[in-house]
């Protein structure tokens, strides 16, 4: 059970940054929790379902590798480029993935200035907590000249639309956008102590990172007695905990957290993490589907723009 | 790397010296059923816990788990000063810090992302054990410093903090313990010290690698925080959570004594 005073008083706390925008009355909230508990939503889906979800690779082309994702009316575009630099001191062997979150504030005007930056950090420091493991990804791969150069693969997300669930969201996308990643072939040459390191000419000449274990964000939210997954922006205001689980393929969990101003029982824990570890694996399976769909259509695939 | 130009910075740039080791001697988490100091796989390291050590904070607690130390101070309900936080519920504010000398590399003054990562996760794991609607458009502000980490320090700063929140008088449900535990293939070893920590940049080869951090509101038995870093397989996460909620409830006694004893205090100060 989720624990709070009076539940019937739950009202958005203007202070938490993640809750954006709605507002609900008592009514209105009664009513979505009353669903919940009949496996019923207000947009008519189950407890377990997600929403219609659109994933585009490719989208951008100054870019070593890019996603688009829609989810409902969430969109998210990831960046990828890929950068010579220097490993950090205590993985010499290995190249460095860095997570920028950047909440435009075309998608709501609480984050003009520095109004999104709690919301930024904690969805960056959520994925690089999920991608911090040495099977998700081979980062031996990204290494150049063992302790002096590596590929740093900048990973910058950017929310054009909040529509609620903005962590599942972005690690779909960030998983498709390293999946589209290309990394141009480098030959390193030594000669007399110093290192010479040559990019390949041919822009085909490229090799590109294996997502297959990369993890997948679960955020379950605890709305009344019951979980859902993929909260829409009215079902977050209803919520007053919430468990994410980054979920590889495997069934393993990379990370987990639990966020927002309620508790939660020990036995509803386990609840939500059985249901998270089997909504993640679904996940990961048919984004893989679609990551392979997606690379068979190549460069004749139809475009079909932001935002529609 | 954004720098403070207020303070002297030590030299330009240094290297840690543990970088130029050639081989960093591996250790055994386990053997022969014991650990390196000692233990066994579930014993917690003995703990310390005193509050009202600091005068002018409106509560406070020190905590000690052998060599790792951390101090909190909570400070408030005061007045929100800006105005744009208005609420009708009380404000939280959490600041974790390390301090520069307490890891085995030196830190700098400005916070980073690791320590506003855990400012994060222990605010949320102490917001729902106090009554905020108690003090509306006022604010509460705790300060964690930790003066030495030897491994566990965010399940430590959790106890320690609301201790120190109990000891202002702060209206709570219930106090809030933290306990952590390092999953090792299939060994779940308690109250991890540094050297047993999870760090991902360490291969140690292992399926399954990681640390679990849970909060818990022992009377209430609600979970209010759960972290985990590393991969683990699921069956060993649903483990590593009931183990810490097992040891976090173990703990209570240790947080109510600590409190009883400095309102005794209090009460032969005031004659």
């Amino acid at each position: 059970m989720c624990f709070s005073t009076k539940p019937s008083q739950i009202y958005i706390d203007p202070t938490k940054s993640n809750m954006v925008d709605v507002l609900l009355s008592d009514a209105e909230k009664t009513f979505i929790i009353h669903g919940i508990q009949d496996n019923l939503r207000d947009d008519g889906r189950g407890c377990e379902d997600y929403r219609h979800m659109e994933i585009e690779t490719d989208v951008v082309s100054s870019t070593s590798g890019s996603a688009k994702v829609r989810l409902a009316n969430t969109e998210i575009l990831v960046g990828v480029k890929a950068e010579l630099g220097e490993p950090s001191p205590g993985k010499p062997d290995k190249g460095r993935l860095e997570f920028f979150v950047d909440c435009s504030a075309n998608a709501t005007p609480e984050f003009e200035g520095r109004g999104g930056e709690d919301l930024a950090l904690e969805i960056s420091n959520m994925l690089a907590r999920a991608y911090d493991c040495p099977s998700c990804l081979d980062l031996g791969k990204l290494c150049v000249v063992k302790g002096q150069q590596c590929w740093v693969l900048y990973v910058d997300i950017l929310l054009l639309e909040c529509g609620g669930n903005l962590f599942d969201a972005a690690s779909v996308a960030v998983k498709a956008a390293i999946h589209n990643t290309c990394i141009p072939a480098v030959t390193v040459s030594k000669d007399e102590g110093h290192v010479d390191i040559e990019l390949s000419d041919d822009p085909f000449d490229v090799h590109h990172l294996d997502v297959t274990s990369a993890p997948c964000i679960v955020t379950l939210s605890k709305i009344g007695h019951s979980h859902v997954v993929d909260a829409s922006q009215k079902e977050e205001a209803c919520c007053l905990a919430r468990l994410m689980m980054g979920v590889t393929e495997k069934g393993t969990v990379t990370a987990l957290k639990k966020e927002g101003s309620g508790s939660l029982d020990p036995s509803s824990v386990e609840e939500m993490m059985e249901t998270g570890k089997r909504v993640g694996q679904a996940l990961n399976k048919s984004l893989k589907e679609v990551l392979c769909q997606e690379e068979q259509k190549g460069k004749k695939k139809e475009q079909t723009g932001f935002l529609r | 790397m954004p720098t403070d130009s207020r303070r002297i910075a030590g030299p330009e740039s240094s290297t840690n010296p543990y970088n130029f080791c050639s081989e960093k001697p591996r250790h055994e988490l386990l053997q022969n059923g014991k650990r390196q100091d000692g233990r066994k796989e579930n014993n917690i390291r003995p703990i310390f816990l005193k509050a009202g050590v600091v005068s002018q904070a409106r509560g406070s607690a020190y905590i000690e788990q052998n060599e790792t130390k951390a101090i909190c101070a909570v400070y408030g309900p005061r007045e929100v000063i800006r105005k744009e936080d208005f609420s009708m519920k009380g404000l939280l504010t959490c600041e974790f810090r390390f301090a520069t000398f307490s890891c085995r590399e030196r830190r700098q003054h400005q916070q980073d992302v690791e320590e506003k990562d855990y400012s994060v996760q222990l605010l949320e794991a102490l917001e729902p054990a106090i009554c905020l609607d108690k003090f509306p458009k006022a604010q509460v502000n705790i300060y964690v410093t930790v003066l030495q980490n030897d491994g566990s320090a965010l399940a430590a700063a959790i106890t320690c903090a609301s201790v120190a929140l109990a000891d202002s008088g702060i209206e709570m449900y219930d106090m809030v313990a933290g306990s952590s535990v390092r999953v090792a293939g299939k060994s779940l070893l308690m109250d991890p010290s540094y050297q047993e920590e999870y760090k991902p940049e360490e291969d140690t080869g292992l399926t399954n690698s990681g640390s679990v951090t849970v909060g818990l509101m022992p009377s209430l038995q609600q979970v209010s925080a759960i972290t985990s870093k590393g991969e683990i397989e699921f069956e060993l996460v649903k483990q590593a959570v009931a183990k810490c909620v097992e040891v976090c409830t173990q703990l209570y006694p240790v947080l109510q004594q600590a409190l009883v004893r400095s309102v005794s205090e209090k009460e032969d100060e005031d004659g």
